[in-house]
């Protein structure tokens, strides 16, 4: 009963951490422009659309993530066999993962934007310095959160994988998330905000994003503080769910049945989410459509 | 195929005959190379791997996957990779079944199965939230008139100068459908490789004795979850290639190509597991 105890508060402390680490890894990739709406970010200047946007895309968000923590996870991993005490092991781990981050960071605003130099756009030393030193803080946050995820499913519920493969396999799972949920709301609705509200961009807008702000330029701070109220709350969620119910189904009921337990619940949760998303889905027909009035048959 | 024929509609499945035989030809080698190695259970576990990568390689398939022309709701799908979005999924579940790998082949496979189908379905349920109060947009497929599983008409909830947006329900359960597959073949690759080093890995070190056994399995298990992730991402890549970009789910006309990535898939797999075969030998040492 105690092991079960015990197992249920970690999963809710790594369901909380997970939820930070969603939120954080969304509001990094906006800032950076890491998720797909780099496409946009990039082809602004080549349609003539000089701007101030950070751009650090060279990989997707899950492989970067799962570089980063995986890094991160064995650092602390290498830390704890030197006897360090776990909390400093995974300060420290993920303190020099993120430099790593900045590098690659660094690099990749450079190279990216000096291949538009053909287009006139130019390399901003102060973005440079002010946006990536943010972006290092919020994967700072995401690392961090998931590695220690990793160590307490690890050390707390005992999973066999060691911190390194735990640390590749939830980064790359933080990343696809991550990249899923915010993407839409960082690439239409930031990046479109000058487009109609209930409506996809039209393709022969592509280019046209918003460069200026309420005052002066918009630069990606600005994205990370529009997309940190909706996508990154909900890619947080998305993820803090995915490892809380993942998680939660193992620890209460993997002895149930011999473990088809653990394998039935899963199957109710996922029939769950299937009649709420269909619930989603009518709502949405009956509330902001049709466009166009439906073709005869 | 001559050029007065033009170029043939980018939808329909070509195959090439020679290089089916080849591949074929090669996975033949390769399962009669393990079997020469002798070992035992390794031609069991060579036929797991082929079966794992296979079941990935057709479950990357069913993942909706848009691409940057999702993330500006100009199409439907998830705004992700397909590699990405299908690895995601894929190792969430290497992650329940590994996990429950002590409770037998059947329910670890299994396990990994739905903590896949759980990692897409939670996903597939964001985007749709993300899209409907945060776009304030429907779901609408551009592929197909009508949703196969709802009956729901689409043309008319495409707003304008767009090939649609969201995940209709159909492409919801494609992905979860994907992740049930990604995350059951990843598991059973891992099964297979760790039951293979568990059984070969304390012999091939030089200690019989129960405590250098278990002393040994943690080396199994980080190898077979290595082995069992590379796997996995060769042929979720594959499976991206052969898509080409992105994909509404299973009723996508791409979706008819996965015959060509199961041959390939077979192939890479075997060549991978025999790879991690050649671990458990003697050879060269």
């Amino acid at each position: 009963m105690e092991n079960i105890v015990l197992g249920i508060g970690i999963t809710a402390l790594a369901g909380a951490l997970a939820a930070v680490a969603g939120a954080a890894e969304d509001t990094e990739s906006n800032i950076g422009s890491q998720g797909d709406p780099n496409s946009q970010v990039q082809l602004a200047p080549q349609m003539g659309y000089i701007h101030r946007i950070f751009n650090k895309a060279v990989a997707g968000e899950p492989p970067a993530y799962g570089l980063w923590c995986a890094l991160g996870a064995g650092l602390t991993w290498a830390f704890l066999a030197m006897q360090l005490n776990a909390v400093l092991a995974i300060v420290l781990g993920c303190a020099i993962t993120i430099f790593v981050q900045g590098v690659y960071a660094t690099t990749a605003y450079l190279g990216r934007t000096a291949s538009l130099a053909k287009f006139g756009q130019p390399v901003y030393i102060d973005i440079l310095k002010s946006m990536t030193s943010v972006t290092m803080a919020h994967a700072f946050v995401a690392v961090f959160c998931t590695v220690t995820i990793c160590y307490l499913m690890n050390s707390a519920l005992g999973h066999p994988f060691p911190l390194p493969i735990l640390g590749f396999i939830w980064g790359i799972a933080l990343g696809a998330a991550g990249s899923a949920t915010g993407n839409p709301y960082y690439g239409k609705e930031r990046q479109y905000q000058n487009q109609k509200f209930g409506a996809g961009v039209p393709i022969a807008a592509s280019g046209n994003i918003v460069r200026y702000a309420e005052a002066g330029v918009r630069n990606s701070l600005d994205n990370g503080w529009f997309t940190a109220k909706l996508g990154g709350a909900a890619s947080g969620l998305c993820f803090g769910f995915i490892v809380f119910l993942e998680l939660w189904r193992t620890v209460l009921f993997e002895k149930v049945g011999a473990g088809w337990g653990a394998i039935v619940v899963g199957i109710l949760i996922i029939l769950v989410f299937m009649v709420v998303d269909r619930f989603i889905e009518v709502w949405a027909r009956k509330t902001y459509g049709p466009y166009t009035k439906p073709e005869e048959a | 195929m001559s050029a007065i024929a033009g170029p043939k509609s980018s939808l329909s499945v070509e195959y090439n005959a020679v290089a089916i035989i080849v591949s074929l030809i090669i996975l033949v080698l390769i399962i009669a190379a393990t079997f020469m190695l002798g070992i035992p259970m390794a031609l069991s576990a060579l036929i797991g791997i082929i079966v794992g990568g296979v079941l990935i390689g057709f479950g990357v398939h069913f993942v909706p996957v848009g691409g940057a022309p999702a993330a500006m709701g100009q199409a439907p799908g998830i705004a992700t990779g397909v590699a990405m979005l299908a690895g995601g999924a894929g190792l969430a579940g290497l992650f329940g079944g590994a996990w429950a790998a002590s409770q037998g082949l059947v329910v670890a496979t299994v396990t990994g199965a739905i903590g896949g189908g759980l990692m897409m379905a939670i996903t597939c349920f964001f985007v749709n939230v993300i899209y409907v109060f945060g776009m304030g947009v429907p779901a609408a497929s551009g592929k197909v008139k009508k949703d196969p599983i709802t009956g729901d008409t689409q043309p008319e909830f495409k707003s304008q100068g767009t090939e649609g947006h969201g995940l209709p329900f159909v492409s919801f359960v494609g992905g979860v459908i994907g992740g049930i597959f990604g995350g059951g073949g990843g598991t059973l690759v891992y099964m297979m490789l760790l039951g293979l080093y568990t059984a070969t890995l304390p012999k091939l070190m030089g200690s019989q004795s129960v405590a250098n056994s278990v002393a040994i399995l943690p080396i199994a298990v980080s190898l077979a979850g290595v082995f069992a992730i590379g796997i996995f991402l060769v042929n979720a890549v594959l499976a991206a290639y052969n898509i080409t970009g992105t994909i509404e789910g299973p009723h996508d006309p791409k979706f008819k190509r996965f015959p060509r990535d199961i041959i390939a898939s077979a192939v890479a797999s075997g060549l991978c597991g025999f790879v991690a075969i050649l671990i458990a030998t003697s050879i060269g040492m």
